[in-house]
C-alpha cells in the first residue's frame, strides 16, 4: 500500500501545482511594451478592414511600405512605426523597441529613429560590432524575453540617460538559413572590432535574439 | 482611455504570473509560453473592452496565448514542441519535481490544459468546458484521466523513494 494510492483528486492536483509552481517564470515586460504591441495589432486590423473595403492607390501605397518595410506615415505620439520595428519613448525617459518577426530591419532608418530619441548606435546587417571588455550596460538596456531562443517579437528597453560617455549600441543583423537573428550590445567607441560571422551566443554587454 | 489603461495595467500586473505559468504547464517552453503570453496581452490591451466583460479575462488569455502558439507552430510547419516525444528540459533544484514535471509535459495536450487552467486559473468544469469549447463531461474526463496518471508518477516516485 503506497500513500499515493489514497490520494484525493485534488491532493494529486495539489502536487502538480507545487511543482509547477516551483518553476522560476520571467516578471512580467513593461507593460508599456504590451501596449504598444497593441495598438499596432489594433491599427493592423484596422488597416487591414480599410484594405479589404477600398482598393486605391493610397491603400497600395500603405500596402507597399509595409511589404518594403519602409516608414509608415502614422507617426502616433511618441511612437516611431515601421513595418520592421516600433521605438515608442516612455514616460519614465525609457525607449521601448521591439523589433518584428518577419521584415528585416533598414539599419539607416533605425540608426536614424534612435538618434531622434537620443540614442547613438550604429546598425548593421550583416556583421556586429562589439567592444572587449564591454562597457557596463546593465543600467542601460533590458531584455525581453531573456536568453537565447526563437521569439517573435523581441523587446528592447533602452535608458539613454544612462549610457556611459564614450559609449553607444550596436546592433548587427544576420539573415540565417532559417530566419533570422539580431545581436545587441553597449560597446566603447574608442575600442571595438567587428564581425560579419552571426554569434551563437549572447555577446558581452549585450543581448541576441532569434527568430525563425 | 486612462481608466482603461489603469485597470488593463492593473490586470496585467495581476495576471502575467498565473498565466504564464499555465501557458508553461501546457506548452513545456518558458521562453516560447513569455512570447505566446506577452502577444495574448497585447491582443488583449488590443480588444479590451471586450475582455473586460468577459466572464474568465484571465482564461481569455490563457486561451488566446495557446492558439497564438498553435497558429505560429502550424505556420511554419513545424511540430508543437511537445506533439513527439521529445521532452524540454525539465530544470532540476529549487523544489522542481523533474519526475513530475516530465510526467505531466507527457500527458495529452487537453489533458494538460484542463490541469493548468484548473491549477492556475482556479476555474470550475463548467468555466474550463466553455473556454475550450468541449463539454463539462468531456473536461471532467480529461481532468480524472490526467489526475490518474499523475497519480501513477507520485507512486513511482514515492516507491523509489523508499526502495532507496
Amino acid at each position: 500500500m503506497n500513500i499515493h494510492d489514497d490520494m484525493s483528486q485534488d491532493d494529486v492536483l495539489a502536487a502538480a501545482a507545487t511543482c509547477l509552481s516551483a518553476l522560476p517564470v520571467a516578471g512580467p515586460p513593461a507593460v508599456e511594451a504590451i501596449m504598444v504591441r497593441g495598438r499596432a495589432r489594433r491599427r493592423r486590423t484596422v488597416t487591414g478592414l480599410g484594405l479589404a473595403g477600398t482598393v486605391g492607390v493610397t491603400a497600395l501605397a500603405l500596402g507597399l511600405a509595409g511589404v518594403f518595410g519602409g516608414h509608415s506615415p502614422a507617426h502616433a505620439g511618441t511612437t516611431i512605426r515601421t513595418a520592421a520595428f516600433t521605438l515608442t519613448h516612455n514616460a519614465n525617459g525609457t525607449d521601448t523597441l521591439t523589433i518584428s518577426p518577419l521584415v528585416l530591419v533598414k539599419p539607416a532608418t533605425l540608426q536614424n529613429d534612435l538618434a531622434q530619441y537620443g540614442i547613438q548606435a550604429m546598425v548593421h546587417t550583416g556583421s556586429f560590432c562589439s567592444s572587449n571588455p564591454a562597457p557596463d550596460w546593465s543600467q542601460v538596456m533590458s531584455f525581453w524575453p531573456q536568453g537565447y531562443g526563437p521569439v517573435r517579437n523581441p523587446t528592447i528597453t533602452i535608458n539613454p540617460s544612462a549610457m556611459p560617455a564614450s559609449t553607444e549600441l550596436s546592433f548587427g543583423y544576420f539573415q540565417l538559413p532559417v530566419g533570422q537573428e539580431t545581436a545587441l550590445a553597449l560597446i566603447n567607441t574608442n575600442s571595438y572590432t567587428c564581425t560579419s560571422t552571426a554569434p551563437t551566443a549572447p555577446p558581452a554587454g549585450g543581448g541576441l535574439f532569434r527568430r525563425s | 482611455m486612462s481608466n482603461e489603461r489603469a485597470e488593463f495595467t492593473e490586470f496585467f500586473q495581476a495576471s502575467w504570473q498565473p498565466c504564464l505559468r499555465a501557458v508553461v504547464a501546457v506548452v513545456g517552453s518558458q521562453q516560447l509560453a513569455e512570447d505566446q503570453v506577452a502577444e495574448a496581452f497585447a491582443r488583449a490591451w488590443a480588444s479590451w473592452r471586450k475582455v473586460s466583460r468577459h466572464p474568465a479575462p484571465r482564461a481569455w488569455v490563457v486561451r488566446t496565448a495557446l492558439n497564438t502558439g498553435a497558429s505560429w507552430w502550424r505556420r511554419r510547419n513545424r511540430e508543437l514542441p511537445l506533439a513527439g516525444h521529445d521532452l524540454p528540459d525539465a530544470p532540476s533544484g529549487g523544489g522542481v519535481d523533474v519526475a513530475l514535471l516530465a510526467a505531466l509535459w507527457r500527458l495529452p495536450g487537453r489533458q494538460r490544459e484542463v490541469i493548468a487552467l484548473r491549477i492556475f486559473l482556479d476555474l470550475d468544469t463548467g468555466t474550463i468546458a466553455q473556454q475550450l469549447g468541449i463539454e463539462a463531461g468531456t473536461v471532467r474526463m480529461h481532468l480524472s484521466r490526467g489526475v490518474a496518471a499523475l497519480r501513477r508518477e507520485l507512486t513511482l516516485i514515492n516507491t523509489s523513494e523508499a526502495q532507496q
